[in-house]
């Protein structure tokens, strides 16, 4: 591997036009880069409409939440796992949301509004998530069905019973008391207030989010409008707030607010 | 090892008879119009920049799909460090020190015949599991492939 002692070198003139070409290349490069990431953080702040959430309404409903109950913020979704919006707002957004719910700054709750008249699998994987509740277990296998999303979405419901099933074991359940509870009829009822409950909230599609009892009529897309909407909701003191976390303490939940992209509508 | 394909130590400039491998020039402007490229789209999926612009209408489709991540990253990031490894050693290789070196000839051809099955792999899913196309994912797809083809004359020369 000897070689020889090195020179004193000077760059090779004739590599000179190469490196200006590859210099304006990197210079055009980092302007459009600059240009597209100040162009979404000039983004205008997530419009709100107020909506009427009784302490009462939150209270009877229970959603499905994570995070501290007296965080300042809450976020309701309304979705249906079958969803494929909904899985892009859990694969995307959700885990941008995580640091402000480790932070106790955002208290992140589900509330099932499956589209029965579109999807298939619906009623049955809400019920699944339902059954996943009951075991302590529901974010995980929230993010079970919706990582698998396409492998279930459109089997029958026989054989995608047999694969929540199967999740259920993979993400160490008991897989007996879960086949259990998916084949019986269990939580159909919570399922239905719940939908019930979005219809109230004018609810039309998923997923629907609201934040501190606000509708959020544009879900933001970038880690910057979240921090915007997040900051200014927490400068609001959010009343509407506090009856939702007054009722989260089972794993099974409570309820809360959040924001709305409506991909998957159906009329009613 | 050191030494050019005429047998002289490769550590000194180029001599005025010779010009630096083309090919190995065309790798690294390719390399770096990817890195942009995957910065974009890393960006994005980092929740960085709002919306992608897209004139296929399925790019977010694409990239918020279960396949936007592999080994638990962005797969955009992945061809971040692909395309940025590519330059760093396609940038080396036109130094008159290791333009001859056949280690760099083959680090070139092997990180672009990665790149080439994995742009190969992401190009099945968006046709056949995703049902979608994203343009940018297309655009780097090219970039790898001709990226490839510009490393074949540099391993010939460095046999």
């Amino acid at each position: 591997m000897a070689r020889p002692a090195p020179q004193k070198r000077r760059p090779s003139s004739s590599l000179k036009p190469f490196y200006a070409v590859l210099g304006a290349l990197a210079l055009a490069g980092i302007v459009l880069l600059v240009l597209q990431l100040r162009k979404s953080g000039g983004t205008p702040a997530t419009t709100l409409t107020p909506v009427v959430m009784s302490p009462e309404q939150l209270q009877r409903v229970p959603g499905i939440s994570k995070g501290q109950p007296n965080a300042p913020v809450v976020i309701m979704e309304f979705a249906d796992f079958q969803c494929p919006s909904c899985g892009d707002f859990a694969r995307f957004a959700e885990p941008l949301l995580q640091e402000w719910i480790d932070n106790g700054t955002v208290r992140f709750v589900y509330y099932d509004f499956p589209l029965v008249q579109i999807h298939r699998n619906a009623m049955l994987s809400a019920r699944a998530g339902r059954c996943a509740n009951e075991q302590g277990r529901f974010w995980p296998y929230h993010d079970r069905l919706y990582g698998q999303q396409q492998s279930w979405a459109e089997q029958p419901n026989g054989k995608a019973a047999d694969m929540f099933i199967e999740y259920a074991r993979l993400e160490g359940l008991d897989a007996g008391a879960f086949a259990e509870c998916l084949r019986s009829n269990r939580f159909q009822k919570e399922v239905s207030e719940s939908y019930q409950f979005g219809t109230t909230m004018e609810v039309g599609g998923t997923p629907t989010l609201f934040i501190n009892g606000k509708r959020m009529n544009q879900r933001p897309t970038n880690r910057a409008e979240w921090e915007e909407l997040i900051r200014q909701e927490m400068g609001d003191a959010a009343p509407a707030a506090a009856p939702a976390a007054a009722a989260a303490n089972a794993p099974s939940g409570d309820s809360a607010l959040a924001d709305t992209a409506t991909s998957d509508t159906v009329r009613r | 090892m050191s030494t050019t394909p005429a047998g002289v130590p490769a550590d000194e400039e180029y001599p005025e008879h010779a010009d630096p491998p083309r090919s190995r020039m065309g790798v690294a402007l390719l390399s770096l119009l990817g890195l942009m490229l995957a910065t974009y789209l890393t960006l994005y999926k980092l929740g960085y920049i709002g919306t992608l612009e897209c004139t296929t209408g399925g790019c977010e489709k694409v990239q918020q799909s279960q396949w936007a991540f592999f080994l638990g990253q962005p797969v955009a990031l992945w061809g971040v460090v692909g395309y940025l490894l590519l330059l760093i050693v396609s940038m080396l290789g036109l130094q008159p020190r290791w333009a001859g070196e056949r280690w760099v000839a083959l680090a070139i051809f092997a990180l672009a015949a990665v790149g080439l099955a994995f742009s190969g792999y992401l190009t099945f899913l968006e046709a056949r599991v995703i049902h979608a196309w994203c343009q940018w994912c297309v655009v780097s797809a090219i970039l790898m492939t001709l990226i490839f083809l510009l490393s074949i004359p540099g391993l010939r020369r460095a046999r």
